[in-house]
């Protein structure tokens, strides 16, 4: 075991970890962040994905003792005091969420690309949200929810 | 129509932001107190007897607390899909049994302090296997030589119906068309993988926590298993990633039991996708044989259909699905003489269980196909066609008469028709490509009265506030139906819906209920609720009528408040609680048993365009059209979000997905994301959809189903535009260039 400092949605917490575990283990197990989700542990279907330093990442792909040092945001730090966060509002609002299990990876994914690119195309959309798999949805809402959040994030100003 | 409150609006499906702030907890993200975690060991052989078993090391590592096998379990066979105590199913399922059927088989189940510990005593237990002749193909396996996976033979059964006289209508026929189809077995591709959870407390109660679609047929299989009294028994699901059928039946609830009931211990088990796809349920692939006999005018006379389907190494689900697709195919065209004859085949295949459309996506892709070649055949546009032998608004089932509600496949061709003239015209950038565009009719039901007992008793329990809370048996799985059920009682008990709370599928809590199948979330449940809401909000009116000293009959529900039509004199609804509770002594519980007797089908009618890529062959769905018979749209968004996932999981059936066998292995060849494919969001077509809303008689509010119907039509709509995109005949599908 071994102890490392990772910095999460904006704190640092201090755990110890086997240097095989994955940031996604770490996550749901260690620090009972169960937001991620664990679709595949491949790395194929998105359900775990965490932005770290800026992109969107499978976490179930990446060691734990990898991410010292990196800026790492999961879906928890999403909302702030309590505000959901407008890609949220626009999930609810637009019935991109059924099981919500691809759910937050799909958050995730889909935050990554508008802290980017705030007017993105639908083509810039499907191509972020290309790693992250949805079985309910035909993905035809939340690409029309990320179109309404970043429509929202252009008219309200967000921190 | 009557215009509603909430009833046919756009509403965000119950939990959702839990959902999207990643608070909502499925089974795999609960944690117990002193929790054990499970592995299992899987067979690696498709067919053999366990010669021997020793667990003895890995017994022996620090931190193991059980190894399950045959040895030491119960041995109790089963049927995994159970619903009813009465029925008395093919059972040839155990937890663990001496031999092994298939590759993913269960061998032994370990429960240790930690998943290190457990993955490495599964690399203790020493097996030998007896090998024995193993099939794949259910075509083989049927045979009379071959060697029986169970009892004496590996036909199942046989299931048999008949309309008219098919073989005069043969000969009435001026042609006769006979074709074989095939279809693949496929992944459900639920995002959540299967979990479970099992804890035998202090006075020897079993629970039991997973993602299920049955719990109250689970509880019966558990019962059956450990000799449990029902009273003995919890299941709960907290609520699914998804299940598509694939969560109907118990997998894991059995092993994570036993492992409980050998530890004293909670214990988790969650199989990871390899695992799911390995050892858990699959479609039913199938071999379907149509012959067809038409006039000239292109009125189809007569149609036999016989459908040999793969299900797997156990029966579960064997008997159901195909008898499900048997009765699909009555309700779809007025073909007065019309066969079926129907054989489940056991293989050494993972068992093939409950999926999306139970039968229908196989048979209509069979039928769609078929048509489409008379249609050219005869030279009658496919249109004309269906719409000369669809059923009227006054069908009936072909085989006994009996009604079938308002069926309006007619009106959803001529939308979806209509709905065409948006198309921009597509290119074919200098004969770059080959496009094509296909159309297909599919039908379901709404209910499982055709097969079984289909009932659900929900119950409505006032506060003093004059909030509520609802309790139902119904599974949450992303379909909203119980965000349905939350929205009648709004409309009917003139509530908002935060004032509505739900506890739902937890055996010990909520009434009795079939499992969360056969598309009988709106059709069944909501008719129970709508029940259970009438009679609260007949209660409230009772009580505010004694309070109020006025005729019952004269009050009205409002928001806020209680009032009478006619004198206008007005309480607070939470005054009504509180003369209830204080004043009359009563508390206020409602609960109604709904019983449903018919099972109408909803129909729908795709049409895709597709474009192939001359110099590779591949195909991409550029444009496509759904409109389908619902009676009444309860709730928008989740109706629109069952079609939208129903294309996806239809184009993915028509084009990339299957599970692959090796035959001389046994072995699934794709058991990963990474080489089952299933469709990215840039693949997906352009999207219009629309509903008809004919008021269905027998439904609640007027509606019927949706979700399983919405795949029917998918794949044969996108075969059959590939069809006339290439001028091809395609009769097997996954459709890859490469295969055919």
């Amino acid at each position: 075991m071994e102890k490392i400092e990772l910095n999460i949605n904006g704190e640092d917490v201090t755990v110890e970890v086997e240097r095989n575990w994955t940031l996604l283990y770490v996550l749901r197990e260690i620090l009972n962040l169960t937001g991620a989700k664990p679709g595949c542990n491949t790395g194929d279907c998105g359900a775990c994905k965490v932005i770290i330093d800026g992109e969107a990442v499978n976490s179930c792909l990446v060691h734990a003792v990898r991410v010292q040092g990196k800026a790492i945001e999961t879906v928890e730090g999403l909302s702030i005091n309590g505000k959901l966060h407008p890609l949220q509002q626009a999930f609810i609002d637009c019935g991109a969420v059924q099981c919500g299990y691809c759910t937050p990876g799909m958050l995730m994914s889909a935050k990554a690309l508008l802290d980017k690119n705030r007017t993105p195309s639908e083509d810039e959309i499907r191509e972020a949200i290309g790693n992250n798999l949805c079985r309910c949805t035909g993905y035809y809402k939340i690409i029309e929810a990320i179109q309404r959040a970043a429509k929202m994030m252009g008219e309200v100003k967000v921190e | 129509m009557k215009d509603y409150n909430i009833i046919g609006k756009k509403v965000p499906i119950v939990d959702a932001e839990l959902k999207v702030t990643g608070q909502f907890k499925y089974t795999d993200d609960l944690k117990l107190p002193g929790m054990l975690y499970a592995q299992v060991l899987f067979s690696p052989v498709p067919h053999a007897r366990i010669k021997s078993l020793d667990t003895s090391a890995a017994e022996a590592l620090p931190g193991v607390r059980a190894v399950a096998t045959y040895k030491n379990s119960s041995r109790v066979k089963f049927n995994s899909t159970t619903r009813l105590r009465t029925q008395e199913w093919i059972s040839n399922e155990c937890v663990f049994d001496d031999t092994v059927r298939f590759v993913g088989d269960r061998v032994a189940a370990v429960a240790a302090d930690s998943l290190a510990i457990a993955k490495q005593a599964l690399r203790l237990i020493r097996v030998e296997y007896e090998e024995l002749p193993h099939y794949v193909d259910p075509v083989v396996a049927m045979q009379e030589e071959s060697y029986p996976i169970h009892g004496s033979s590996n036909i199942v059964g046989k299931i048999c119906q008949n309309a008219g006289d098919v073989d005069k209508g043969f000969e009435e026929s001026d042609y006769i068309f006979e074709d074989t189809y095939t279809t693949p077995a496929v992944h459900h591709g639920a995002i959540e993988t299967h979990a479970a959870i099992a804890n035998f407390d202090a006075k020897g109660k079993l629970t039991v926590i997973s993602p299920n679609q049955n719990i109250f047929g689970t509880r019966i299989i558990l019962s059956r298993i450990f000799g449990l009294p029902m009273s003995r028994i919890r299941v709960i699901t907290p609520g699914m990633g998804g299940a598509f059928g694939g969560k109907l039946e118990a997998t894991l609830e059995p092993v994570v039991a036993e492992l409980a009931r050998q530890t004293g211990r909670p214990v988790k088990l969650t199989y990871n996708r390899r695992e799911t796809m390995l050892s858990t349920r699959t479609r039913h692939a199938t071999v379907i044989t149509i012959k067809t006999g038409v006039r000239k005018d292109g009125t189809i006379v007569a149609q036999d259909l016989k459908v040999i389907s793969n299900t797997g190494a156990y029966a579960g689900s064997a008997m159901n699905v195909v008898g499900a697709m048997s009765n699909k195919v009555f309700k779809a065209y007025k073909i007065p003489n019309m066969r079926f004859t129907g054989y489940p085949v056991h293989t050494n295949t993972p068992s093939a269980g409950a999926m999306r459309g139970y039968g229908s996506p196989q048979v209509f892709f069979a039928q769609q196909c078929q048509l489409l070649k008379i249609s050219k055949a005869l030279r009658i546009d496919f249109a004309e066609l269906q719409i000369k032998n669809m059923m009227d608004s006054d069908g009936f089932d072909q085989r006994s008469g009996k009604s079938i509600g308002n069926p309006r496949p007619k009106d959803c061709l001529r939308r979806a028709l209509e709905l065409k003239k948006n198309w921009e015209p597509l290119s074919d950038e200098g004969g770059k490509y080959s496009i094509g565009v296909g159309m297909a009719l599919g039908c379901h039901g709404s209910s499982t009265c055709d097969a079984h007992l289909d009932q659900v008793c929900i119950m409505i329990k006032m506060n003093e506030d004059s909030s509520c809370i609802m309790y139902t048996g119904t599974h949450e799985m992303g379909q909203a139906a119980i965000t349905a059920q939350m929205q009648v009682v709004s409309e009917i008990l003139n509530l908002p819906l935060h004032m509505i709370d739900v506890v739902y599928s937890d055996t010990d809590v909520c009434g009795w209920t079939v499992g969360d199948f056969s598309s009988r979330g709106i059709y069944v449940t909501v008719h129970a609720a709508k029940k259970a809401a009438e009679a609260a909000r007949a209660a409230i009116l009772r009580v505010a009528a004694t309070m109020m000293q006025e005729d019952e009959a004269d009050l009205e529900l409002g928001p806020n408040d209680v009032y009478s039509k006619v004198s206008g004199k007005r309480v607070e609804r939470c005054q009504v609680m509180d003369y209830a509770q204080q004043v009359l002594n009563e508390d206020i519980i409602c609960s109604a048993t709904y019983h449903a007797t018919d099972s109408p089908p909803p129909y729908g009618v795709h049409i895709a365009r597709v474009r192939v890529e001359n110099s590779t062959g591949k195909v991409e769905v550029t444009d496509y059209i759904a409109v389908h018979d619902v009676g009444k749209v309860i709730n928008r968004l989740g109706a629109e979000g069952q079609i939208e996932g129903a294309v996806h999981m239809g184009i993915g059936y028509a084009l990339c997905e299957k599970i692959e066998y090796d035959s001389a292995y046994g072995k699934a060849r794709n058991n990963s994301f990474r080489n089952y494919k299933m469709l990215k969001a840039s693949e997906m077509p352009r999207l219009q959809l629309d509903f008809i809303e004919k008021y269905e008689p027998t439904g609640p509010f007027g509606a019927k189903s949706i979700s399983e119907c919405a795949v029917v039509p998918s794949a044969p709509a996108v075969i059959n535009a590939v069809c006339n995109a290439l001028g091809i005949e395609i009769k097997n599908i996954p459709y890859h260039v490469t295969e055919q």
